[in-house]
């Protein structure tokens, strides 16, 4: 369950990402004062800072695992776990502290949709930008964007200002760019938590037809239901490692049981039958999650003390 | 062990061509926001040299009684390519840091975000440079041969604008005081520059600042082909070198600092 090769078949198709011992460590920029006026109003502050300059928050520890060409692979964990960061890592979006990242083939990432958008552009400049910046030249770009617009449902708003969409549009014409980018692996992080129910659904179906055409998808989620629907394998993270990977199922049994035990409430929850509204319910889910980051940072509080 | 990202594939190595469209398409969005919604538009770019070339001419001509021939169009010749340099280095100071959203979330050719700031300038200026030419033909100067210089002069300008602009950009997201310093460094750059004065005007024991200044030979080219039908001095072989110098820093700097954008911003 934790041999970082997939024990599914699939291990002979060729790879398409492979990460070794990769870490990833961040400055613990806490209250260090930056201003020179605040760092001479506050010595002690300032005094605290300087003695802890050095002092790291390792955000990935040691993470090795491969993905082949044409996987469906899911990473969960709670908050601060560190799968957003390694999907970054993966993205090529920052760089690896120490250890080794190989990508094979186009990486697009659904990382946060729309980020490139500029509220007073038109729905259509924003597509060719949006475009350009993924890569795809203008000409591909223009011969996409009907499909884009009609997937998205805005022709009679994609020559309109994107300042006068509602959040939805934003999130549809997002989404509609991404799906029409015809990448070769893709990383998904926790966007399709947007969005109305059917647009929801309509994103799943999309990656599902991307998968089932050969795309190569890593997605971070909270939707363990999700997960289990559509993933070949999943892993789990814990405070920055990687502590499982295998079977969707079993990672996201693996999962529930380790929240369980971080707080009696969830435990009994769980006994009391409830295990299948979490994995139903990504909500109820997300609160027990919630509880395990803050126990977390109680513990590393604590050990700093 | 050491850090290493590997992309094999066309994956990361994005096409030219691709960097070339992003650069156009995003000087072309920004061009047309920026005077969108005022009525005035593309007079704006018009405005500042212009207003200011009428405060220094009332201040620096009629006042002190500067006696330079015809001030208002040296003034002028002075003031369009220096605005185009100041508004370039100063808008793309925070090119970086003003599109964390984006440095963090697509890989993209990054080194377009100050350029097209500095491709926006030059447009600008290309499109103010008629009114321009108009105030010289009125002044009584005719054009000639030495007017074939002119491109040369403004390519010179754009790569040293362009190095200068990257270098800066690329610094500011690791030391943000550069945005406010640069501001000040600007000011300083002005008065140091042959703008309101020509080189000859500089008392001998102050012209050491003008030797230093690649800008100044760049500033006395603008006039010398404009207005005194003269080559420019060799001295402008130093902006030569100055703008190849400035175009490795800054391509350096920006490649020695670039992955590190999406953690820093």
């Amino acid at each position: 369950m934790t041999s970082p090769t997939s024990s599914d078949g699939s291990a002979r198709e060729p790879l398409a990402l492979r990460a070794e011992r990769v870490s990833k460590r961040y400055p613990m920029q806490g209250r260090a004062p930056r201003e020179l006026k605040t760092a001479l109003l506050h010595p002690r502050e300032t005094w605290r800072a300087w003695r802890d300059r050095k002092a790291w928050v390792w955000a990935v520890r040691d993470v090795t695992f491969e993905v082949r060409r044409g996987e469906f692979f899911s990473i969960v964990g709670a908050n601060g776990s560190g799968k957003s960061t390694l999907l970054r890592l993966l993205a090529g979006l920052s760089r690896p502290t120490t250890g080794r990242i190989e990508c094979f083939g186009r990486i697009s990432t659904l990382l946060e949709l729309g980020s490139g958008f500029h509220p007073q552009a038109t729905g259509r400049e924003n597509v060719v930008i949006n475009g350009l910046l993924w890569g795809m030249t203008r000409r591909e770009i223009e011969e996409r964007l009907p499909d884009i617009v009609a997937f998205a449902g805005l022709q009679e708003f994609i020559d309109q200002p994107m300042r006068t969409y509602s959040s939805g549009m934003y999130v549809r014409l997002g989404f509609a760019l991404a799906a029409f980018l015809d990448p070769e692996i893709l990383l998904v992080d926790e966007v399709l938590a947007v969005g109305d129910a059917k647009f929801q659904e309509k994103c799943y179906e999309h990656i599902e037809r991307l998968r089932d055409r050969g795309v190569t998808i890593v997605m971070v989620s909270h939707d363990l239901p999700a997960v289990e629907r559509f993933s070949t394998r999943a892993a789990l993270m814990e405070r920055g490692r990687m502590i499982a990977i295998g079977d969707p199922h079993e990672v996201v049994g693996l999962h529930l049981e380790r929240l369980a035990a971080t707080s009696p409430e969830i435990r009994r929850a769980l006994e009391e039958g409830i295990e299948q509204r979490i994995r139903e319910s990504p909500e109820a889910l997300r609160e027990f999650e919630e509880k395990l980051a803050e126990k977390w940072a109680a513990e590393a509080e604590a050990r700093k003390e | 062990m050491g850090a290493v990202a590997v992309f094999v594939g066309e994956g990361r190595s994005r096409t030219l061509r691709n960097a070339t469209e992003l650069l156009w398409a995003m000087t072309a969005r920004d061009l047309r926001l920026r005077y969108q919604e005022s009525i005035f538009g593309w007079g704006w770019t018009l405005v500042r040299p212009l207003a200011l070339g009428v405060v220094l001419y009332f201040a620096l001509g009629k006042v002190l009684g500067a006696s330079i021939h015809d001030y208002p169009v040296f003034l002028l010749t002075g003031l369009f390519p220096w605005f185009w340099f100041q508004s370039a280095v100063q808008m793309s100071a925070g090119s970086f840091v003003g599109n964390g959203g984006l440095l963090k979330k697509v890989r993209f050719p990054r080194a377009v975000l100050p350029l097209s700031v500095v491709l926006g300038a030059t447009l600008q200026f290309l499109l103010s440079l008629p009114v321009l030419i108009g105030f010289v033909l009125v002044s009584g100067y005719a054009p000639d041969a030495h007017w074939l210089f002119l491109p040369g002069v403004m390519l010179l300008q754009f790569a040293l604008t362009a190095g200068v602009s990257l270098f800066v950009a690329s610094l500011t997201v690791v030391f943000r005081d550069l945005e406010h310093l640069v501001e000040v460094l600007l000011t300083f750059l002005f008065y140091g520059t042959p703008i309101l004065f020509s080189v000859d005007l500089v008392p001998e024991s102050y012209r050491w600042i003008t030797v230093a200044n690649p800008l100044a030979p760049l500033m006395e080219s603008w006039r010398d082909t404009l207005l005194y039908e003269r080559w420019p001095h060799p001295s402008l072989l130093v902006t030569v070198a100055a703008a190849v110098a400035a175009l490795l820093l800054g391509w350096t700097t920006f490649r020695k600092l670039e992955d590190d954008f999406a953690d820093l911003v």
